[in-house]
């Protein structure tokens, strides 16, 4: 579908589309270069086609994930401590697990993680939470520890402490295979990151902090880590520098019941391109030169001040692919005055977005059911899913792969898009893979071996090859080379603004995505904030009242509740709801868009967003 | 004859609903209530919070009371699976099975008949229920009530194998 002057949109066929993006795309690159054109997709296998098309063949460098808005400082952390963007837990073997405002037995749910956490729960596992709110996760939980907003790194860092001092840490473990441990114990000390420190700002006492640490050092093997609670502050990153590093200075890395670094599976780029055809990027990445080097995703957030401010430059084409950055990035406002702003905006999707309605173009993808995809699972160890269509695709829709050769073809590169099939493609994709492609389509699933301890052979992916928590490449980038605690950049309630604002995602519900399924929304028909009694007392409000969050920026009206598993002091908000959709019928009009109060505020080494870093008022509306 | 069941972990169940999901998608057709329900119920105050989750749908009881109850004899327990059934012809919505039910499991439908679980009735038997084969979980398991038995044995004997104290264990498990 394409926009008309008047600003509806109208059918157009599959190959005008495909002529007006080539030629505007082509247009573009003559005028500003490749670089002009950004492409943002989320999570999707078949991406492989478009990361060939845009970035090898066309030549931007500006082709990347939704990491901003999802775990990029926990991606970060992993590459700077261990050389893995994606640790995976072991929890089936573990015996004493520690989550971070990760709750994966709530809105993140991975199936075989959900089995496996449940299952060695009821084997005698303990399991601690560390979260201001009692996430479905801290309802299994043997400790619910409602730490104050924003201070786990600190938390992370007294347990170091008291682990250290006690002589309690994986004496062989760090010697071997940690870089800079002994500048890391002393830096400890030195910045005196006690329990007694620690207490006062995480609101966890000492002895509680003592008590963790000890048990976190003996049981053997443990595994902490951390999620969304954590990489939505602005000191994010460092905490979980400091949550990883506590599992290295223990032993507990890569090993049964630990924090796994992940093995991939072989999988094969799916279009042979030529190593002469291969195009070389003229500029960085645009984050390199936002002044966030080692983003493994480009921060989104900050595309409208290139696309408006040509800072630190000029982007004029945007390609959104199931991506909803109009309901997900914050700053909504900015975010729409950017689409207008845009020479060429186009989304590919399989509904019709609030980031859709915004675009020039709409290409209606086909969904999961209709088209088939190659792609590395969540598992600890390799293991690739073939999945293929059930049924064909409805309507006009069409597969990614058809989608970037029909584009392709208008643009010049119709020569590498010779596969006529999803087989085609999909062999030469998993040629490399120890099953035959028969077998592999007849079970639908490969799984390699979990090796555990690939360090001793391989070493760790990281420039000195040993876990850093001193981390030169840090260093060398002038940021602190050692997880630290710094609350600086921190937006912390004040007295016009008394309350912290937290997010949260609902469990019924994918994201933005799922508000026109129905029987979801029979469950959770809107979204909603929630307080703590005590404080809704005091502001003499009642569960179920509509409320007015008011941040420095902007104001929403959101239904209520009243929950007794939340800290005082907090209101968490549920994220996905309202914006008036146009085309969702049962969406419509339900539940309240939250996104406009939240600035634009970013972790400045990771380029994540920082959510979390919103104070309110609130009253009754 | 056999009797089957369902068998419900409440420490295993997490409150995310997809079995009711599962169960209105599976029995669309007819469903105009839910059939399966997971009640959730919370005590305390911050910091001690508690709660649980409990899936619920009809129990197929071996001595159904709503079997007696009905005064149409609508209601009918099959010999082969144990699972009890409403026949809506039959069925005049006087709501007695709603009251002998000790479970709250006989729902009103908006054609004013009684209508409940099946036991997905036209899922052939041997494979998973539409509830059980959802669960993120596994805190619902379904089969012949003598397999479930022993299931719950393995399941608690699993448990002290790798309990770090073991001993003998009286009376009912904690939590």
């Amino acid at each position: 579908m394409k926009k008309d002057k008047n600003g509806n949109f109208k059918m157009i066929s599959w190959d005008d589309a495909f002529s007006f993006i080539a030629e505007k795309l082509l247009e573009i690159k003559e005028k500003y270069g490749p670089e002009a054109v950004g492409y943002l997709w989320h999570l999707d296998s078949n991406e492989m086609f478009s990361q060939q098309l845009f970035t090898q063949l066309y030549g931007t460098p500006n082709w990347s994930g939704h990491g901003a808005a999802c775990d990029q400082s926990r991606r970060l952390a992993g590459l700077m401590t261990y050389g893995h963007p994606l640790p995976t837990k072991d929890y089936e073997n573990s015996r004493f697990i520690m989550l971070w405002g990760e709750d994966p037995l709530g809105p993140n749910q991975s199936l075989h993680e959900n089995r496996e956490l449940v299952e060695v729960l009821k084997k005698g596992a303990k399991l601690v939470v560390v979260d201001p709110y009692r996430s479905r996760t801290a309802e299994k939980a043997h400790v619910w520890l409602p730490i104050n907003p924003g201070t786990d790194g600190a938390l992370a860092l007294a347990m170091t402490h008291r682990i250290i001092e006690t002589g309690a840490y994986d004496a062989d473990f760090c010697e071997n295979y940690i870089y800079g441990f002994e500048a890391y114990a002393e830096h400890i000390k030195s910045n005196g990151y006690t329990p007694q420190w620690a207490e006062p700002i995480t609101g966890i006492d000492a002895k509680t902090i003592i008590d963790l640490a000890d048990e976190f050092a003996r049981t053997k093997p443990a595994v902490a880590d951390g999620l969304k609670g954590i990489v939505n502050y602005t000191n994010g990153f460092q905490a979980l520098r400091a949550i990883f590093s506590l599992n290295a200075i223990t032993g507990n890395v890569d090993g049964p019941g630990c924090l796994i670094l992940k093995e991939a599976g072989p999988l094969a780029p799916p279009l042979v391109i030529p190593e002469e055809a291969v195009a070389v990027p003229q500029r960085p990445i645009i984050s390199a030169e936002m002044g966030y080097p080692l983003a493994p995703d480009i921060p989104s957030q900050l595309f409208p001040k290139a696309v408006l401010e040509e800072d630190p430059y000029p982007l004029k084409a945007l390609f959104f692919h199931i991506v909803n950055p109009a309901m997900a990035d914050p700053n909504t406002a900015l975010f729409k005055k950017m689409m207008a702003a845009l020479e060429l905006s186009v989304t590919i999707d399989v509904y019709l977005s609030e980031t859709a309605q915004l675009s020039d173009i709409v290409l209606p993808e086909a969904s999961m059911f209709e088209r088939a995809e190659v792609r590395e699972s969540l598992w600890s160890g390799p293991q690739v899913i073939m999945s293929q269509p059930a049924i064909p695709c409805l309507g006009s829709s069409k597969p990614l792969y058809d989608i970037m050769r029909g584009l392709g073809e208008k643009m010049g590169y119709g020569k590498y898009f010779q596969w006529e099939s999803w087989e085609d493609w999909a062999k030469v994709a998993t040629a490399y893979l120890p099953v035959t492609f028969e077998e592999l389509k007849e079970k639908g699933v490969w799984h390699g071996e979990l090796r555990y301890h690939k360090y001793l052979e391989d070493g760790f992916m990281t420039s000195t090859g040993r876990v850093e928590v001193y981390s030169e490449t840090l260093s060398e980038f002038g940021y602190d080379p050692m997880p630290a605690y710094d609350d600086g950049n921190r937006v912390k309630p004040d007295a016009d603004y008394p309350f912290q604002l937290i997010n949260g995602k609902m469990q019924y519900h994918c994201g933005t995505h799922t508000q026109n399924n129905p029987y979801l929304m029979a469950i959770e028909g809107e979204n909603w904030a929630e307080l703590n009694p005590l404080d809704a007392q005091k502001l003499g409000i009642a569960d179920g009242d509509t409320i007015e969050l008011a941040s420095p920026i902007d104001k929403v009206k959101i239904a209520v509740r009243l929950k007794e598993g939340l800290k005082p002091g907090i209101v968490r908000v549920v994220h996905g709801h309202g914006f008036g959709r146009t085309m969702g019928s049962v969406a419509r009009g339900k539940g309240t868009h939250v996104n406009p109060i939240f600035d634009s505020v970013v972790n400045d080494i990771s380029g994540g967003i920082g959510y979390n870093e919103c104070k309110v008022s609130i009253r009754k509306a | 004859m056999s009797q089957y069941g369902f068998y419900f972990d409440k420490e295993k169940c997490v409150g995310c609903r997809a079995c009711e999901i599962a169960c209105q998608i599976w029995n669309d057709s007819v469903q105009t209530v839910k059939w399966r329900n997971v009640a959730m119920t919370f005590e305390g105050s911050y910091p001690d919070v508690s709660n649980v989750n409990v899936s619920m749908a009809c129990m197929h009881c071996g001595d159904a009371p709503c079997k007696k109850a009905c005064p149409r004899q609508a209601i009918t327990k099959d010999d082969e699976t144990g699972r009890v059934t409403v026949n809506r012809e039959l069925c005049v919505g006087c709501m007695l099975c709603l009251w002998a039910c000790p479970f709250g499991a006989p729902q009103l439908g908006i054609h004013g008949r009684m209508e409940k679980c099946t036991f997905c009735e036209d899922r052939p038997m041997g494979i998973k229920r539409a509830c059980e084969e959802i669960c993120p979980t596994q805190a619902i398991v379904t089969g012949k009530i003598e397999d479930l038995a022993k299931f719950s044995k393995q399941n608690v004997s699993g448990r002290l194998l790798h309990d770090e104290s073991p001993g003998v264990l009286l009376g009912h498990e904690g939590n």
